[in-house]
């Protein structure tokens, strides 16, 4: 049979000409920079995706777990703190701190069923915020932690104009993430996530250790959450505030991941496209469109479509359940042997 | 020898007895019926089994064994971690802030070399300091919710259904419960994951372990398949099959995990006759080929057909055990079907 490429394939093909495409553009509709916070949400995303889509547990705390990359990442590299190990041991490490986060929540949370394991992660995601808050002499309070550093490949550290070195670092960090989520979907681990998520007792009956594969997926989506929260630290070369992890990311990683397709990577790519793009690429570039005309302006709360992200967020979430309740790519049974 | 062996079993829901002082043995290669009206306590009984309820009273012997996590040596150095890591980083946690001052920020000059003997000493000292005054209290507090949990924890999983079906007990539901958006394959799959061995990093680095077992497991799944007659549509969803080749599916599932005991609950459930006499063939190619089998039925040809002793319930008491004849010829069994004859 001949190959075809599929459709995560066809995405992360498009996403790597991009910037080649813009080279011919006017600044003006360059969108790359935008395009990298995709890649980062996707990232968060792929991590909810795989407690929430594969093993079907809601999950309303993710962000707390990026918070935790994120400071983590800064304590373990900002030059205020002794440490300083630089920025890939550094990010390297966001991943076991998160799993670790994510074994001391759900070690004793995890027999809790459906809603209430929900309402569980939601109130670990304000305590997480609050303790970051409160805890200045770790965390510098609401000050956030900077400076943060970037990586320096090539000699000289990055800076935020080396827009197409973090384009392309951050793609190619999310193929590696794609690339270990899919070998993990299809092992043993994956079907026992599925087999959880389709019928928990009959899975334990069948000799799956149903705590043990929920922990798993637990640790594993708060260490990719923490991965994405040290790279977003290093863009941003600051944790910025607590409350830049509230509860309204977590909701919008849960609806990049509801819109795009429960349980399939793909969906998640094309969600986080939907999402994010929507909110900063198209309100971004329509606010400054009606501004050009003269119409709008920053002192015109509803002319200015930068105002109406959760409005949009919302309605595609309504429009997603209502007309696509299987999102925009659903997952597909697995044809081959897996 | 006996595979199976039921010794006195109640099984209490409040006040509701549900089974109520039943005794059985099954011998090993037999396959063996357990019947009664509706609600007479044998699915319940099943569930007593396979560990999906704790009996209130009695014990469950397979191969004569009793499947219980013990209280090991392992358990108890598990619980004494688990008290003194617990101690340790709530003493920590609730009195980060002074330790991180005395330890890292007194110590630290900005962009001079920081000199971690001291900053480790002066931690060191800190913390052991902490114990002379609050530390002891809330050292107690963190050893308790540790070593609570730790015992709580192996407390609860002594006899759950996932060590039951490790030790080689499979079973299928009343109400078929397949993973109904896995294919075919991938339920069987499902089914021999204790079996498998390769975990979670030959899985994520593709290991050639993760390659081999794959494709052992693979092709045993097919042949499985071929076994109960489901070989030409492998990949289709479990929920799209048909009613009668989900029950085949259910025990070729179940079949996966190479028990050595199955039990199968009203297999023959909303079949056809022809359907059933496909399904009584399969019991016995399963019993011939080493398994013992334990059903559940109301279809009496079926179980008159294939077993060799029945087991009769009602109300949750055994009101009669032996051979399909004895069974037949049996009047209280006859009037617990079929009602009492009335003269007149």
């Amino acid at each position: 049979m001949r190959w075809r490429p599929g459709p995560i394939v066809c995405i992360v093909g498009i996403a790597a000409i991009l910037p080649l495409v813009e080279l011919v553009l006017p600044p003006a509709a360059h969108v790359s920079e935008a395009v990298r916070g995709v890649f980062l949400y996707a990232i968060l995303a792929l991590g909810l995706n795989i407690v929430t889509g594969y093993a079907g547990l809601l999950n309303l705390g993710i962000a707390a777990f990026m918070a935790i990359g994120a400071y983590g990442f800064a304590i373990l590299t900002c030059e205020i703190y002794p440490f300083q190990v630089g920025f890939w041991p550094g990010i390297l490490l966001t991943l076991p701190i998160g799993a670790l986060a994510g074994f001391l929540l759900g070690a004793p949370t995890l027999r809790l069923r459906g809603d209430y394991l929900a309402i569980v992660t939601l109130g670990f995601g304000e305590i997480v915020q609050d303790v970051l808050k409160n805890l200045e002499v770790v965390t510098k309070g609401t000050q956030g932690i900077n400076p943060v550093p970037a990586p320096a490949i090539g000699g000289t550290m990055w800076t935020a104009d080396d827009e197409y070195k973090w384009y392309y670092l951050f793609l190619a960090l999310l193929v590696v993430v794609i690339v270990a989520i899919r070998n993990l979907e299809r092992s043993r681990l994956g079907r026992a996530w599925f087999s959880i998520r389709e019928d928990e007792l009959a899975s334990r009956a069948m000799g799956i250790r149903v705590e043990r594969i929920k922990m798993l997926a637990f640790s594993a989506a708060a260490a990719l959450a923490a991965f994405a929260g040290g790279l977003s630290a290093s863009v941003l070369s600051s944790t910025g505030e607590p409350s830049n992890y509230d509860f309204q990311v977590s909701i919008l990683a849960l609806c990049i991941v509801i819109v795009g397709g429960i349980g399939s990577i793909a969906g998640v790519l094309v969600g986080a496209l939907v999402m994010i793009g929507l909110n900063s690429i198209v309100l971004v570039k329509a606010t400054a469109a009606l501004e050009a005309l003269g119409i709008g302006g920053s002192a015109n709360v509803l002319l200015s479509p930068n105002n109406w992200k959760y409005l949009i967020f919302g309605l595609a979430l309504v429009l997603a359940v209502r007309l696509k309740p299987n999102g925009l790519v659903p997952p597909r049974i697995e044809r081959r042997a897996t | 020898m006996t595979a199976l062996s039921a010794q006195r079993i109640t099984m209490r829901f409040g006040g509701l007895v549900a089974v109520q002082d039943v005794s059985f043995e099954v011998e090993r290669h037999q396959i063996y019926a357990v019947i009664g009206p509706n609600g007479a306590g044998k699915t319940t009984l099943f569930n007593a089994i396979t560990g999906i309820y704790e009996p209130t009273s009695g014990v469950v012997r397979f191969a004569d064994r009793v499947v219980c996590a013990k209280f090991s040596s392992r358990v108890a150095l598990r619980m004494c971690v688990a008290t003194i890591l617990c101690a340790l980083s709530t003493v920590f946690a609730v009195n980060i802030q002074e330790l991180w001052q005395l330890a890292i920020v007194d110590n630290y000059v900005y962009a001079q070399p920081f000199p971690w003997s001291e900053g480790v000493s002066d931690f060191v000292r800190a913390f052991a300091d902490l114990f002379g005054t609050s530390g002891v209290i809330t050292a107690l507090a963190g050893a308790l919710a540790g070593g609570g949990a730790a015992g709580v924890l192996w407390w609860r999983s002594r006899r759950t259904p996932d060590l039951i079906a490790r030790s080689g007990v499979a079973r299928t539901f009343q109400n078929i419960r397949l993973f109904n958006e896995l294919s075919l394959v991938q339920n069987v799959l499902v089914g021999m994951d204790h079996r498998m061995r390769a975990g979670f990093w030959s899985a994520l680095f593709r290991l050639p372990r993760f390659h081999a077992e794959r494709k052992h497991f693979h092709a045993e799944a097919m042949e499985l398949l071929e076994f109960v007659g489901l070989a030409d549509r492998v990949h289709e969803a479990a929920g799209s099959l048909p009613y009668g080749f989900r029950r085949r599916l259910e025990i070729a599932r179940a079949l996966a995990g190479k028990p050595a005991l199955l039990l199968l609950d009203e297999p023959a459930a909303g079949m056809n006759p022809s359907e059933i006499v496909g399904l009584m063939t399969l019991i016995r190619r399963v019993r011939d080929a080493g398994t013992t089998v334990v059903l559940i039925e109301h279809h009496m040809r079926l179980v008159m057909g294939v077993s060799d002793r029945i087991l009769v319930l009602q109300y949750g008491r055994q009101i009669a055990e032996g051979t399909p004849a004895e069974i037949r010829a049996n009047p209280a069994c006859v009037e617990a079907y079929l009602g009492t004859e009335t003269h007149g």
